[in-house]
């Protein structure tokens, strides 16, 4: 679980077409504060990839992944 | 703008001046007969949103930078130097245009604006301000190409559950294998895209088919050429070719994209394999007899909308509405079609940007287009046009379903 985590902003992106998960918490990510914590919740099977792709290349961090139920969630923390 | 910008500018211009590049910038009359051509003018009619109103931003440049008429006497050849102001017009006509190539086929000297266009993308990408949602894209896509052990565990565990899903439509005991993954030897390489669609759909015709097939970790979409990245283009590319020949795979097929398509097929070389869509290989199946659909399934009116990528600069036109013949009872050809196909304004890379009222715009001609056929569905085979039909349908509140070619094939086995 992720009790531990202050998280600021959660995305529910069930269900979008590509490439919109990753467009929406790049343009989501970047209206927050440094450290805060956004939790994007897909069902893209892609995301798995994606979204490590996309926090290595612009400088973000996923500092915990879930998976339940088909639901993957990503616990980005902006770094930058 | 400094000196030293406009030199870099000036310098990629330079590696876009092939002949074809001079040709079609010198032999353009602007006799204005591309104006009507184009879905986006026909939407939103101004000049900036006429194909030959897009080149001349680029043409302008050209005759400034790189003729001595231009430079002596700007006035009288319409030249423009380099700025700020013109960089902002240049990324007005090069992200206002899709690459459909439909102005292409009507111009009486067959000029390619889209070619001409990607030395205006190319610029943008020079001068840092190429739109940011397409270089992040890129930029991920090309960093999954190099960091595949960070995922590989995670992405296998999501094919894992999706196999069940493959199971449930077949209608199998075991889940197990329906979705192969690092295969060597298979005949097919399948590349998806991100969504779960995308894969569970063409694994249930690749089983049913008893293909030997083994799916990608890549995705088929190349934000490297949307973004107008040529650097990127190749990289993202290579990850799939690379992929292929390391497993000796004899053909890739790729998912229902029709850049993915274009770029693997016709934009890369030669390749120790063959290249195909996902279309043309469910149409082969059903000339095989290694899969049937079932015939008259579907009784409501249907139409077909050509993606650009795949039909007029793809040419794959017979193989979609060869299959929904056998599908569907009342088809009904758009109006004009095939080459002639309007756009629908989701092309080159234009539904991943923040322009959805733009897109509902210039998705006008193609909404009339739909209507008049009365259809109450209409399929396409790229994710593209089927995200911008879907954006079309909602801002015109069209009654029609936007379904996947893919997919009514898939839901519709004769298994």
């Amino acid at each position: 679980m992720a009790d531990d985590i202050k998280v600021d902003v959660t995305m529910d992106l069930k269900g979008m077409k590509c490439p919109m998960p990753v467009v929406k918490v790049s343009q989501q990510i970047k209206k927050m504060a440094v450290n805060q914590v956004l939790v994007a919740e897909t069902t893209d099977p892609g995301a798995q990839a994606d979204f490590p792709s996309w926090a290595r290349s612009s400088g973000n961090e996923i500092i915990k992944t879930e998976t339940e139920g088909g639901v993957s969630k990503f616990y980005i923390k902006k770094l930058k | 703008m400094e000196k030293e910008k406009i030199s870099e500018l000036r310098g990629l211009m330079k590696t876009r001046l092939n002949r074809p590049m001079r040709y079609y910038l010198d032999l353009c009359t602007r006799c204005g007969l591309c104006y009507d051509t184009c879905h986006v003018y026909q939407g939103i009619p101004k000049k900036e949103y006429s194909p030959v109103g897009r080149s001349e931003v680029v043409r302008r440049l050209f005759k400034k930078h790189f003729r001595l008429s231009g430079r002596l006497f700007p006035y009288w050849g319409d030249a423009a130097a380099l700025d700020d102001a013109v960089m902002d017009d240049v990324y007005e006509a090069a992200f206002s245009c899709t690459g459909c190539r439909r102005c292409m086929v009507h111009c009486p000297f067959g000029i390619d604006i889209p070619h001409i266009l990607s030395m205006a993308k190319l610029m943008l990408i020079g001068n840092g301000t190429a739109p940011e949602e397409l270089v992040m894209l890129a930029d991920m896509a090309v960093e999954k190409g190099e960091s595949v052990e960070v995922f590989r565990d995670g992405f296998k565990e999501n094919i894992r559950n999706l196999e069940k899903d493959v199971q449930q439509r077949l209608g199998l005991a075991s889940s197990e294998g329906l979705i192969p993954m690092e295969k060597k030897g298979a005949n097919i390489l399948y590349v998806g895209l991100s969504g779960a669609h995308s894969i569970v759909h063409p694994a249930v015709i690749f089983n049913r088919a008893g293909e030997n097939w083994t799916l990608s970790f890549f995705e088929g979409v190349n934000f490297g050429a949307f973004a107008g990245d040529p650097v990127k283009m190749d990289l993202i590319a290579k990850r799939i070719i690379n992929e292929a020949t390391e497993l000796g795979v004899k053909e890739v097929v790729m998912v229902e994209c029709g850049t993915a398509y274009r770029i693997l097929k016709f934009l890369t070389g030669e390749h120790p394999f063959r290249v195909s869509s996902i279309v043309e290989v469910i149409h082969r199946y059903i000339s095989e007899g290694k899969i049937k659909v079932r015939g008259g399934a579907i009784s409501e009116p249907l139409t077909y909308h050509d993606p650009c990528q795949l039909g007029r600069n793809g040419g794959i036109f017979d193989e979609p509405r060869e299959i929904l013949a056998i599908l569907a009872l009342d088809y009904r050809e758009m109006s004009p079609t095939r080459e002639y196909n309007w756009c629908c304004g989701g092309g080159g890379g234009l539904v991943a940007l923040d322009n959805e009222q733009f897109r509902i715009k210039s998705g006008k001609i193609k909404k009339d287009q739909i209507a008049a056929t009365g259809a109450k569905i209409v399929v396409s085979a790229c994710e593209n046009c089927i995200t911008q039909l879907g954006t079309i349908q909602t801002g015109y509140g069209l009654d029609v379903q936007v379904r996947s070619l893919t997919e009514l094939v898939s839901e519709n086995l004769d298994i």
